[in-house]
C-alpha cells in the first residue's frame, strides 16, 4: 500500500490536465457546464485537493472506509476456480433479534461502501420503533474492490449470482433477501430466478424493464398499459431515459467492447479514473452534494482495489456477450418484488413497464434520489425495506424463523 | 491572414522529460481474461482490446530505446516540407493551420493541386508515402503529377483547436478550402479517407464546382439507396446480388457496429470525461489509438518505431491529443447525419474499395455518395489505405486523373503534365 501511495503522489504531482471543453451558450460557467464531460475547473480543484489535502491524510480516509466490519475468504465458482470474496458483514446489533439476512449488491461504478450509510438503519433500528433488523452482507463482486477478479472470459450473470449465493450460505444464511440496484439489480433478479428456494424475497431502487409490457407475455399489465396515461413523473422519466440512451451511454458501449483497450488509461493515470468515474456520481445522482473527501474516497476503492480499477468494467463486456445473461435480465421470476422509484434513477420506467419482472408485492414512489439511492437517500431506501419486511409488509416473514423481531 | 512560416516540428525538453517520468511510473493493467482460442500467445488474443504483453513490449521500448533517440524520429516526421498560416472560420475566430505542402518537383506550372484530407486517428504524416508517387511520378510513365497538400485539422497535430462549441463538416471544409485558395489554388481537387472523406465530401458539395473539381475516397460509406431519392441505384441494389468482397465488407461492418464503436460513442457523447485520461496517460493514449492502427489495417506489419512515431503525432500535438477526439461530438450533433450523408455533389468522384475498410459496403450504396467516374476494387488494404497501400491509391489517383482517366484536366490548364 505504500508503495502504492508513493506512486499516486508521484502522477498527481506529474498530472496533465486537457484543455478546457469548447465553450458553449449555455449561461452557465464552465465550472458548470457539463454539456462535453467532467468540465476542467471542477476537475482541477479535486486533483489539487486530492494532491495536496486527501492523499497526504490518506490514513484517516482508509480509517473511514474501514468502519464497516470486513472479511475475505474462498468462494469457488463453477469453471472458473476459486475466488477470494471481500464483504462486509454486519448482524443486527441487539442478537436477541430473528435479525432477517440480506444481501445488498452493489454496480459499477459502486463498491461495498455504498452501503455503509444505510447499513446501521437495517442493522440498529430505533428500539422504540417497530422496524425488523437485519444482518447485511455487502460483498465486493469479483473484479470489484477487495474481491479478487476472474482469469476467464464468461464471468457472467450467472456466475455473479453463484458467488453471490455461495457467500450467503458460506456464512450460514440457507434463506436470504436481496437488495441490489444497477448490476445488483440484474444479479437480484439472477439469483431469485435461479435459487428461488434460497431467495425469499428481493428489491431492486433500479427497476428496469426492456420495455412495455407485451400482449402475450403480460397480458394484464398490456391492458392496463394501453388504457392508462403515463402520469407527470412516468413521462419526466421517459425523458431522462432518452437523454441517457442518446447522451450518456458512451462507457458502456466502450466497457462492453473493448474494455482492455480502455483499461491501460484507468489504471495508468488517477486523474483519468477520477474524471471516468466522477461524472457517474454527478449525472447520476440527484444533486447530491457531494464532498470532495466523500468523491476521492469513492474513488480510491477504485484506485487501490485488488486486481486494478478497471477490471470491474468487463463486467459489461461479459454480459453483452452472453445470451444467457440477456435472457435472465429480462426474465420473470415469482419471487417477492419490491421496486423502489427514485426520479433521478439512469431510465426510470413507467409502473406497467417495471411490474413485467416479478411478482411485485410492494411499490414506493419517491421525490428526491438517483441511481446512488443507498448512498444518496439511506433513510428513503431503509423506509421502503421496514415497509416491505416490516410487521403488516407484504414481504414480512419470508425468511423462516426470521422476521426482524 | 498572415504570412506563410515554415514549421518543424521541436518538442520541448520539457514535455520530452515529463513524458520520460511517466514512462517510469506507468501502472499496467492485469491481462485479459483468457479465452478459449487457440491462439497461444495472449499477445494475440485482441478479444477484449490491446494485449497486456503487447502493450507492455511497446512500453518498454518507448522508455528504452525510442524516446532516448526521440531527435531522429522528429526527423523522419520533419521529413516532410511543413508550414504554418492564419486561416479564420466563421463565427469561430483565427486559426493556425499546420500543413504538408510539397509542390510537384518537374511540373510546377502544370500540376493539379490536390488537397489530401486526414482522419482520426490519422495526421498529416498519413500521407507521407503516398506523396512522393504524387509529386514525383517516374519520369518514363505517363502518370500526372501533383502539388499536395495535407494539413492537419483543427485540434490535430499542429493546428490550433476550436474554442467554441459547433465546429463541424462545414466548418472543417470552410478551415480546408481557405486554406487551398490562401495557397493560391483556386481549383483543386480532395482526396480522404475516414473523416477526410466526409469533409471531402462536403467541399464537394459546398464549392464544387467553382472551385472543387472532382474528389476522391478511399472511405465509401454511402447510404442504402432509397427509390425516391436514387431510383436507378435502388433498382439496382434490389436486384443485383452482393458479389463475395461486398458481403465480405458487410462482415467488416457488422463487426465494427457491434464490436468496433465502443471508441465513437465515448468521443461522441462525453469525450472532455474521455480527455483527462488520454491527456494524463501517455501509455492509455497509445493503447487507446493503437488497437485501431492494428484492428483497422490488413495485416500490415507495424514497426515499433512506426507506431511510436504515430502516436507522438498525438501526444505532442499543439492543443493535446485530447481535442482530437471532439471531432466525434460535433459532427454527432450537428444535424442528420443520414441527411447530410445524401448532399450531392455534380463534380467527378472516384471510390477505391480495400478489403479490409470498415465501411466497404454494398457498391449501390457507396454510390449514393455523388457522381461516381471511377471505381477500383483492391484485394489487399484496410482503412489507413494512403499508409498500407500507397502505390495502390497512387494508381488510382493516377487512373482517375491521367490521360484517358474520367477526371483528367478537371483543373483548367493543370492536367498534371
Amino acid at each position: 500500500m505504500a508503495g502504492h501511495l508513493d506512486t499516486l503522489a508521484k502522477k498527481l504531482a506529474l498530472a496533465t490536465l486537457p484543455c478546457p471543453a469548447p465553450t458553449t451558450y449555455t449561461d452557465s460557467e464552465d465550472a458548470q457546464d457539463w454539456t462535453y464531460g467532467v468540465p476542467r475547473t471542477t476537475l482541477e480543484r479535486l486533483v489539487h485537493y486530492w494532491r495536496t489535502s486527501l492523499l497526504p491524510n490518506w490514513r484517516e480516509h482508509e480509517q473511514t472506509l474501514n468502519a464497516l466490519p470486513q472479511f475475505t475468504r474462498s468462494i469457488e465458482v463453477d469453471g472458473h476456480g476459486v475466488f477470494t470474496a471481500h464483504y462486509v458483514h454486519k448482524k443486527s446489533e441487539d442478537r436477541r433479534r430473528n435479525a432477517i439476512p440480506l444481501l445488498f449488491l452493489h454496480g459499477w461504478p459502486g463498491h461495498f461502501n455504498e452501503a455503509s450509510k444505510l447499513l446501521p438503519l437495517l442493522t440498529a433500528p430505533p428500539a422504540s420503533s417497530d422496524y425488523p433488523a437485519f444482518d447485511v452482507v455487502v460483498p465486493s463482486l469479483p473484479g470489484f474492490g477487495f474481491s479478487s477478479a476472474p482469469t476467464k472470459t464468461g464471468f457472467a450473470l450467472p456466475q455473479y449470482a453463484e458467488f453471490a449465493h455461495k457467500l450467503m450460505l458460506s456464512l450460514g444464511y440457507d434463506e436470504y433477501v436481496v437488495q441490489g440496484g444497477d448490476w445488483g439489480r440484474h444479479i437480484g433478479l439472477g439469483l431469485a430466478y435461479t435459487y428461488p428456494k434460497h431467495v425469499r424475497a428481493w428489491h431492486t431502487n433500479y427497476p428496469r424493464s426492456a420495455g412495455p409490457p407485451q400482449l402475450l407475455r403480460n397480458p394484464l399489465l398490456w391492458l392496463q398499459h394501453l388504457v392508462t396515461p403515463y402520469s407527470a413523473a412516468e413521462r419526466k422519466g421517459l425523458d431522462r431515459m432518452q437523454f441517457f440512451t442518446n447522451e450518456g451511454t458512451g462507457y458502456s458501449a466502450i466497457q462492453a467492447t473493448m474494455p482492455q483497450t480502455l483499461s491501460y488509461a484507468l489504471t495508468d493515470s488517477p486523474v483519468g479514473l477520477l474524471a471516468w468515474i466522477y461524472e457517474k456520481l454527478v449525472f447520476w445522482s440527484d444533486a447530491y452534494d457531494w464532498g470532495d473527501d466523500e468523491v476521492l474516497q469513492w474513488v480510491s476503492i477504485y484506485l487501490f482495489s485488488a486486481s486494478g480499477p478497471a477490471t470491474s468494467a468487463r463486467i459489461y463486456y461479459e454480459i453483452k456477450h452472453s445470451g444467457r445473461s440477456k435472457e435472465l435480465i429480462n426474465i420473470w421470476s415469482p419471487v417477492p418484488l419490491g421496486l423502489s422509484y427514485f426520479p433521478k434513477e439512469l431510465t426510470p420506467v413507467p409502473k406497467t413497464w417495471a411490474r413485467t419482472v416479478g411478482n411485485v408485492v410492494f411499490e414506493a414512489d419517491h421525490d428526491k434520489g438517483g441511481h446512488f439511492a443507498a448512498h444518496e437517500v439511506p433513510h428513503a431506501l431503509a423506509d421502503d425495506l421496514r415497509k416491505m419486511f416490516g410487521k403488516g409488509g407484504k414481504a414480512y416473514g419470508v425468511v423462516k424463523g426470521k422476521d426482524g423481531y | 491572414m498572415q504570412d506563410e512560416q515554415p514549421f518543424k516540428i521541436s518538442v520541448s525538453q520539457n514535455a520530452l522529460d515529463s513524458l520520460a517520468q511517466k514512462l517510469a511510473i506507468a501502472t499496467l493493467p492485469a491481462p485479459a481474461p483468457v479465452t478459449y482460442t487457440d491462439s497461444a500467445l495472449d499477445s494475440e488474443d485482441w478479444t477484449y482490446g490491446v494485449p497486456r504483453p503487447t502493450l507492455e513490449r511497446l512500453l518498454i521500448h518507448w522508455r528504452t530505446q525510442f524516446l532516448p533517440r526521440w531527435h531522429e524520429h522528429q526527423a523522419v516526421l520533419n521529413a516532410l516540407p511543413q508550414f504554418t498560416r492564419s486561416i479564420e472560420v466563421d463565427g469561430h475566430g483565427v486559426f493556425t493551420a499546420h500543413y504538408v505542402h510539397k509542390q510537384s518537383t518537374h511540373n510546377p506550372k502544370g500540376a493539379i493541386p490536390l488537397l489530401f484530407l486526414h482522419g482520426w486517428p490519422g495526421h498529416f504524416n498519413e500521407v507521407s508515402k503516398l506523396l512522393p508517387f504524387l509529386t514525383t511520378p517516374p519520369a518514363n510513365a505517363s502518370y500526372p503529377s501533383f502539388h499536395v497538400v495535407a494539413p492537419s485539422l483543427p485540434g490535430f497535430g499542429f493546428s490550433s483547436a476550436p474554442t467554441k462549441t459547433g465546429f463541424a463538416v462545414a466548418q472543417y471544409a470552410e478551415f480546408s478550402h481557405k486554406l487551398m485558395l490562401s495557397l493560391g489554388y483556386t481549383e483543386y481537387v480532395v482526396q480522404g479517407g475516414d473523416w477526410g472523406s466526409f469533409i471531402a465530401h462536403r467541399l464537394a458539395y459546398l464549392y464544387g464546382p467553382k472551385y472543387v473539381k472532382a474528389w476522391h475516397s478511399n472511405f465509401p460509406a454511402g447510404r442504402q439507396p432509397t427509390l425516391t431519392r436514387n431510383p436507378l441505384l435502388y433498382l439496382q441494389h434490389a436486384v443485383t446480388p452482393y458479389s463475395a468482397k461486398e458481403k465480405k465488407g458487410l462482415q467488416m461492418m457488422q463487426w465494427f457496429w457491434s464490436e468496433g464503436q465502443g471508441y465513437f460513442a465515448i468521443q461522441s457523447t462525453m469525450p472532455q470525461t474521455l480527455s483527462y485520461a488520454l491527456a494524463d496517460s501517455p501509455v492509455g493514449l497509445l493503447a487507446w489509438i493503437y488497437e485501431k492502427l492494428v484492428k483497422w489495417t490488413d495485416g500490415y506489419e507495424w514497426g515499433d518505431d512506426e507506431v511510436l512515431t504515430w502516436i507522438s503525432v498525438y501526444l505532442f500535438s499543439a492543443s493535446g491529443p485530447e481535442t482530437t477526439v471532439r471531432i466525434y461530438y460535433e459532427i454527432a450533433h450537428q444535424g442528420n447525419m443520414d441527411e447530410f450523408a445524401r448532399l450531392w455533389s455534380p463534380i467527378p468522384l472516384g471510390l477505391s474499395f480495400f478489403p479490409h475498410e470498415l465501411v466497404g459496403g454494398p457498391r449501390t450504396w457507396a454510390r449514393t455518395m455523388g457522381n461516381v467516374v471511377f471505381e477500383s476494387e483492391h484485394n489487399k488494404g484496410g482503412h489507413f489505405a494512403a499508409y498500407e497501400q500507397p502505390l495502390a491509391l497512387a494508381d488510382d489517383l493516377r487512373a482517375m486523373f491521367g490521360k484517358g482517366g474520367k477526371a483528367f484536366g478537371v483543373v483548367k490548364g493543370k492536367d498534371g503534365y
